[in-house]
């Protein structure tokens, strides 16, 4: 069904040109003068130099949460893999050496040559284990191979680069370690 | 042996000297791009090509506020192959892209740069016109100088056996032949109203009575309309129309057979609006002040351009401590390579404050020159001339600096026109309109009792 959009019939003014083209002149006029005199005010971030502000609830590279005593809180369940739409997470489980866990992740590839970073993986995950809140937006690698983080570069992030968020300082270096690992109650060789 | 003696060589060396004039347009190009380039991101709220710069040993980098990277390019394009496409007419495309740069340097020959000099020399009184060449039809020289240019492009686009460049030479024949039309009539209104030809009457028919603006406003607006046509530049490039042409007549050409297109047009823009100001803006005579009141008040008058200039790098200078104390504040990693720049510049800016204020102060208090009369013509010492030049020659900068904005300004607003568009207003609506304004000037004049 094709909607007919009824446009305005342009009005007298409208159809001489030349007021409309002075209109149009004045505005650029207006955006030229900003930026000649108010040249800090442009919006333009020099890039490489300087780094645009991330909001706190930007998608960004993924990083895998910390149990107190540092191994990760994957449990190998495969959910994240499973809601990826893009096919990228490849996860590997293994048995776990602590009695109270059944299973753990040997190997969790994400491929960012494939990410699409929709979020849906930390959506997905049952133990709030991987998170995508580390505001690092450069990917630059010489290879594609170099592109794929895996399990030991999700995990190596620090907990004083999170400062408001408790769960990050349960994590070994964090400042609630020490009564989080309490609670936990046990060393795990 | 007689024409040399004729005149002293203090008059020799200023007629000579005036030759230099030729080279203002050039000078304009290398003005025109860094406005041009700049100015369109201004208007699009980016920064503008700003990147490129040059490493001073035990300084740091300088950038000159994005200059480098017009050299960058000037550089680039003049270290190109230059190649012609394979079954080009070779004699005419290599000389085709000389025609348009050749005029420039011819061009500027007739536009009076400063008032007549009139000073005291050797108990004489020493007339020196303010133009290269004082011709009486200097305007119609003009005209035919800055109509030739079009010649590069047809011959550019015949020359270069493609399809594109013939569509867009074609379209420039028909554009520039329509508008000159409109450009000369559009301008008649005024000769009649000076009574000349010569572009020097013109200015002091200006001087004496009313800038051709105030006199002439219909006339004003169609004569840029069509002016900015006749550059063909934006919003009536349809000569070089990329989404249609490629590049229009210069597409076969690279390297600096493009680069003397472009500065072509560049210096073309220069000219054009060196005539806009010239006519229609009083050319080189100060607003509200007559030429002999400035002489009368030479130090004063050398005082307030002082003041004026002063206050321009006052200006620059607070642009520049604004815009450091917001980059001290952000968190950008090349931030002190960027002030200690800044630094530079400051140093600069506030040195030229001190010069032009001491200058200023001096010129006012311990420069009184006498005015004498020689020969029945009131005369100036000839540092009043010369002071008298420079600033006329300030003035008429100013004014044409101004129109080259009104040129980049449209170029970056207006949408380009379609080729019937563009036909249909040089033909049904301003040649109409200047006619109309030509008759009822020349019935207005006769009735007033004017020239």
């Amino acid at each position: 069904m094709a909607r007919v959009i009824k446009q305005k019939p342009m009005t007298i003014i409208e159809r001489l040109y030349i007021f409309e083209a002075m209109r149009g002149l004045w505005t650029t006029l207006k955006h030229a003068a900003r930026g000649l005199f108010r040249y800090e005010q442009l919006p333009t971030i020099s890039y490489p130099e300087g780094q645009p502000e991330i909001n706190n609830g930007y998608r960004a590279k993924h990083r895998l949460m910390l149990r107190p005593d540092g191994t990760p809180r994957c449990v190998a369940c495969g959910m994240c893999a499973a809601a990826c739409p893009a096919h990228c997470i490849f996860i590997e489980a293994t048995q776990s050496d602590d009695p109270r866990i059944e299973k753990r992740v040997m190997r969790f590839d994400i491929d960012h040559l494939v990410c699409v970073f929709c979020g849906l993986c930390a959506e997905a995950c049952p133990v709030d284990a991987l998170r995508m809140d580390t505001k690092k937006i450069v990917f630059e690698h010489r290879t594609r191979e170099e592109f794929v983080a895996h399990l030991s570069d999700l995990i190596d992030w620090d907990p004083k680069d999170y400062p408001e968020d408790a769960q990050s300082q349960m994590a070994p270096g964090g400042t609630k370690n020490a009564e989080a690992r309490k609670v936990w109650g046990m060393e795990v060789k | 042996m007689d024409i040399i003696e004729s005149k002293s060589w203090v008059e020799w060396l200023i007629t000579i000297a005036k030759f230099a004039f030729c080279f203002v347009p050039v000078l304009y190009i290398l003005l025109l791009i860094p406005m041009e380039r700049r100015g369109a991101g201004f208007m699009q709220d980016r920064q503008g090509p700003n990147r490129s710069y040059i490493k001073i040993p035990y300084f740091g980098k300088i950038r000159l506020l994005g200059y480098v990277q017009n050299m960058c390019d000037g550089a680039k394009l003049f270290f190109k192959e230059m190649f012609a496409p394979k079954g080009v007419s070779k004699f005419l495309y290599y000389v085709a892209p000389a025609i348009p740069f050749a005029i420039i340097f011819i061009s500027p020959c007739v536009i009076p740069w400063f008032g007549p000099m009139v000073f005291e020399w050797g108990g004489k009184a020493v007339t020196i016109s303010g133009a290269i060449l004082d011709s009486e039809v200097g305007i119609l020289l003009l005209f035919g100088f800055s109509s030739l240019s079009a010649y590069g492009a047809v011959l550019a686009g015949w020359a270069s056996k493609s399809k594109y460049s013939y569509l867009g030479s074609l379209r420039t024949t028909a554009m520039t032949v329509s508008y000159e039309v409109c450009q000369g009539i559009s301008m008649m209104g005024l000769l009649v109203l000076a009574g000349s030809f010569s572009l020097t009457d013109i200015v002091s028919w200006q001087e004496q009575h009313v800038w051709g603006i105030v006199a002439q406003p219909v006339a004003f607006f169609c004569f840029l309309i069509a002016t900015i046509a006749e550059t063909g530049r934006a919003p009536f490039d349809v000569a070089e129309g990329d989404p249609e042409l490629v590049a229009g007549f210069h597409t076969e050409y690279g390297a600096m057979h493009f680069g003397m297109f472009y500065m072509g047009e560049y210096a073309h823009i220069c000219i054009a609006s060196f005539l806009v100001a010239t006519l229609f803006l009083g050319g080189y005579s100060v607003p509200f002040v007559t030429t002999e009141t400035m002489q009368a008040h030479m130090g004063g008058s050398l005082a307030i351009l002082c003041g004026v200039l002063a206050f321009l790098f006052l200006a620059f200078l607070h642009m520049m401590h604004r815009y450091s104390k917001k980059l001290l504040a952000s968190k950008q990693s090349n931030k002190m390579v960027i002030l200690q720049e800044y630094k530079l510049y400051k140093i600069v800016g506030w040195l030229a404050v001190a010069v032009f204020v001491a200058a200023g102060v001096c010129s006012w208090m311990f420069y009184n020159p006498v005015q004498t009369v020689v020969d029945g013509v009131l005369t100036n010492t000839l540092g009043a001339a010369l002071g008298t030049a420079l600033i006329h020659l300030l003035v008429l900068v100013v004014k044409s600096v101004f129109f080259c904005w009104v040129w980049i300004w449209v170029r970056w607003t207006l949408p380009r026109f379609r080729y019937d568009h563009i036909m249909n207003l040089g033909w049904k609506i301003i040649l109409n309109i200047a006619l109309v304004n030509l008759v009822v000037t020349a019935v207005v004049a006769k009735l007033l009792g004017g020239n």
